[in-house]
């Protein structure tokens, strides 16, 4: 684009988009930028279909996140390692996925089976299996709940056997639980099935261990020899087979699903924090407040600053002189405390506390703006302008901003990575006090509270960080390739 | 207007801008605090009543319901006195705005805040100061300097692969959190490998020998020192072979050039002196902003400097050493400002401060 030439029809303008892409696409870091935008944006837009809400909204909410392993690293943490951790599975089984059979085992029961199996492949046990039937059982009555697993070499344990209410309310269901490692029953039952298969020695000796606990989970685990009972034996490895069956004994009860979780000690693409949240929600949705708060922010300022620079200049005498000392001392506000009292005080939410660091931020292009706009002003088409009888206002926008607006653009990309890291330190620095949306700053601040350098949890403390440097890169590769091209100082 | 008539101007226009900056962040910091303050007054005052019941029950009297009521308001009265409530809005911050335009910063209100047994703001300002010097403004020479090496060896290299590698690092550390830095290098460095300690001036105690003192605490700075560096370096390195280079395209450049002036001294010599108004406005602007320190950096080496001083005042609501902290740094940029603008003048010799005549 060259100066003087405003877009003014939409042939022209569809012209001047086409000149500035090839010019723009010669760019190969603004292509890249351009590239991480669309990525970051997808990713932003579609937040709700990649994670869900569900999980967003509850993020808080403590109890809701307590059946994930804490503190879990990512899966991929396994093509890394020589020995392979177990991934943290939750499989569930929806009624309709069940077998139904009426009249079973005897006449006016109803009995509903399902087998979920499970492929074992990795150098260490999981820490627990937990089953969970939800539904809902008619008020005094009860319900038959079988537990049987069928192991890759062909042994069928006998879990879980009882006749119960569903006694907890998990959503809008009631369910029923079974842990492996905690349901007595489930924990000696297992114990039972390998005594047959271990030495005298050893079953004295485990006489002494507690009844349940993780130790019952590495031996449903391992292979049938000596030694299973005291973990001397090895892991066996295959498809495990959980079959459950559940029978009603009245018309009104019913079944809505059945869950397994296997727990392990890897979790998602992004781990787990110490609440056992899982990160690769906060990250993702942290994308789309990262990108509201740096473009909302950088959008407002900009605009503001280049309206404030251009009338300045094109006013002069007294009133720039007043414009530049109302610059001045708001470009020698003390920011960021200030930015962090009143999101503190105000509670902020991502929204204000962009449109809060508009409010001081535009001073960012003025003194540039201004210095543009001074040698726009003296151009002859202004002056002709003028003689025409245009007003301020005409000239303002339409000549004078009209030139400054394409430079805008690279402002506004290179201002975004600012606005997104004072994001951050507030958030970092006021945790539960800041923003209320749980932002990447957010995130960060939690896991240094949970002290998470100490205690090695890396992808906590990483993962947050390199997707602001990502975010930032994206514009200032995007801004600088804009600037290269747009902006007329440069050019010369 | 002259040159003497000039530097008054700019004088007068520092006492007016810092004047304001001053009142409105006073008015801003009181406005947001005063809630969080009565608050604090509240509970306070909850405290002392039941030490008060307590050590009259210690001497074997009950304090009567009105006896209570009295010392009750006393209480709230002293401390309103103290955090200066008692005075409305605007005459609470033009006070203040008043006193600390006369150097009269006064004394902190917040317990957790003193330097050496003071409370002067003053002293505990001063206090913490050479620690924020220390770290940072060492940290910004270390940076300005390397940055020029690199900036210079790279002008003369263009589109070379260490080029492109400074230009990436530039573009990264720009969006690159300085305390994030910190964090991955303490997590690596202090708890990964234990090579140096995750933060603090000094071991505890500190080690008696002077000479032991130094090296303990040379090792205590190593930390945040390469995260300063390591954030900032590839930015002023970028920043310095843009100026260069477009120097280099300068008609003196060619001239010298022609002439047959070896590279090396048109690049130190005739460039360099070219560059360097540009270069030291940047050095003194960034030189100043390092004496503000770092909140969240120094919060997470648990570095007792300007940063953190000023977060634990934001913490505990303490309206004396913000105020304080934010008039002398502001005082302390605006005639920076001033020193560059005249210094300009001296350094390069097109440019003429002030309109007319040149007087100095």
């Amino acid at each position: 684009m060259k100066r003087g030439d405003i877009p003014l029809k939409i042939s022209e303008l569809k012209k001047s988009i086409k000149e500035f892409w090839n010019e723009y696409k010669n760019y190969k870091s603004g292509i890249v930028g351009l590239v991480l935008l669309i990525i970051l944006a997808s990713v932003a837009a579609g937040a709700s279909l990649i994670t869900s809400v569900e999980d967003y909204n509850n993020w808080y909410n403590p109890t809701y996140w307590r059946e994930n392993p804490v503190d879990a690293p990512p899966v991929w943490v396994n093509f890394f390692t020589s020995k392979k951790l177990p991934v943290h599975q939750v499989e569930f089984v929806s009624v309709e996925d069940f077998k139904y059979v009426e009249g079973e085992p005897t006449e006016g029961l109803r009995t509903y089976s399902v087998n979920i199996s499970y492929e074992f492949k990795y150098d260490v046990e999981p820490s627990d299996i937990i089953i969970r039937i939800l539904g809902a059982v008619a008020e005094g009555k009860n319900a038959s709940i079988t537990i049987t697993v069928i192991r890759p070499d062909g042994h069928r344990i006998n879990v879980y056997k009882a006749v119960s209410t569903f006694p907890e309310l998990v959503g809008n269901y009631s369910a029923k639980t079974v842990s492996f490692s905690r349901t007595s029953k489930a924990s000696s039952a297992i114990i039972k099935w390998a005594s047959q298969f271990e030495s005298e020695e050893n079953i004295r000796e485990v006489s002494g261990y507690p009844p349940h606990g993780d130790w019952v989970i590495r031996v449903l685990f391992s292979k049938a020899e000596v030694g299973i009972l005291v973990g001397e034996a090895e892991l066996l490895r295959g498809e495990y087979q959980f079959s459950i069956s559940v029978t009603f004994f009245d018309e009104e009860s019913m079944l809505y699903g059945a869950k397994l979780i296997i727990a392990g000690s890897v979790y998602g693409w992004m781990g787990t924090d110490s609440l056992g949240r899982d990160l690769f929600v906060g990250i993702v949705w942290g994308c789309r407040l990262a990108l509201i708060i740096g473009v909302l922010t950088s959008v407002i300022s900009t605009f503001v600053g280049v309206f404030y620079g251009v009338l300045s200049a094109y006013k002069g005498g007294l009133v720039d002189e007043l414009m530049q000392r109302i610059y001045e001392i708001v470009a020698s506000m003390p920011l960021f405390p200030i930015l962090l009292i009143l999101s503190w005080k105000f509670g902020a939410t991502v929204w204000n506390l962009a449109l809060l660091m508009a409010l001081f931020w535009w001073t960012g292009p003025v003194k540039t703006v201004r210095s543009m706009a001074l040698q726009i002003k003296e151009e002859t088409y202004v002056e002709a302008a003028k003689a025409m009888g245009a007003g301020t206002w005409r000239i303002v926008t339409k000549y004078i901003i009209g030139q400054i607006i394409p430079y805008a653009f690279a402002i506004m990309a290179l201002n975004v990575p600012g606005a997104i890291l004072t994001e951050a330190g507030i958030s970092f620095l006021l945790g539960g006090r800041g923003t209320r949306e749980p932002t990447w700053g957010r995130i960060l601040h939690d896991a240094a509270a949970a002290g998470a350098t100490l205690k090695g949890l890396w992808w906590w403390v990483i993962l947050p960080g390199v997707m602001i440097t990502i975010t930032g890169l994206t514009f200032v590769l995007i801004g600088s390739a804009l600037d290269k091209i747009l902006n007329p100082m440069l050019k010369r | 207007m002259g040159y003497g008539k000039y530097v008054l101007f700019r004088i007068v226009n520092l006492i007016i801008v810092l004047g304001i900056v001053t009142l409105m962040t006073a008015a801003i910091f009181d406005s947001a605090m005063t809630q969080i303050l009565e608050a604090q007054i509240n509970e306070m005052v909850q405290n002392d009543l039941i030490q008060y019941i307590e050590s009259m029950k210690a001497s074997g009297k009950t304090p009567t319901q009105e006896e209570l009521r009295e010392y009750e308001k006393s209480r709230i009265e002293l401390y309103r006195k103290r955090y200066g409530l008692d005075k409305p809005f605007w005459i609470r911050i033009l006070y203040r705005v008043r006193d600390v335009m006369t150097f009269n910063l006064g004394e902190a209100t917040s317990p957790q805040i003193s330097f050496a047994g003071s409370r002067e703001v003053k002293t505990i300002i001063l206090g913490y100061l050479p620690n924020t010097v220390f770290l940072f403004t060492t940290g910004t020479l270390i940076t300005i300097l390397i940055g020029l090496l690199i900036g210079l060896q790279i002008a003369k290299r263009v589109g070379s692969f260490v080029d492109r590698l400074v230009s990436i690092l530039a573009m990264v550390s720009n969006s690159l959190p300085m305390w994030w830095t910190g964090l991955l290098l303490i997590f690596l460095f202090a708890f990964q490998l234990r090579i140096f300690p995750a933060g603090g001036l000094h071991t505890i105690p500190p080690p008696e020998d002077k000479l032991l003192y130094i090296i303990d605490f040379l090792w205590h700075l190593t930390l945040p020192l390469l995260t300063i560096v390591l954030v900032s370096f590839g930015g002023w390195a970028y920043i310095i072979r843009n100026l260069v280079i477009g120097t280099l395209q300068q008609d003196f450049v060619m001239a010298a050039r022609a002439k047959g002036i070896p590279e090396r001294k048109v690049l130190y010599g005739h460039v360099l002196r070219a560059v360097s108004p540009s270069i030291v406005t940047m050095s003194i602007l960034s030189i100043v902003n390092s004496l503000w320190g770092a909140m969240i950096t120094e919060g997470i080496f648990n570095w007792p400097g300007i940063g953190r001083l000023y977060w634990v005042a934001l913490e505990t609501n303490d309206m004396a050493i913000i105020i304080g902290l934010t008039y002398v740094f502001t005082l302390i940029w605006l005639v920076a400002l001033i020193i560059i603008d005249l210094l300009y003048g001296l350094l390069d010799p097109r440019v003429k401060v002030g309109i007319g005549t040149t007087s100095s």
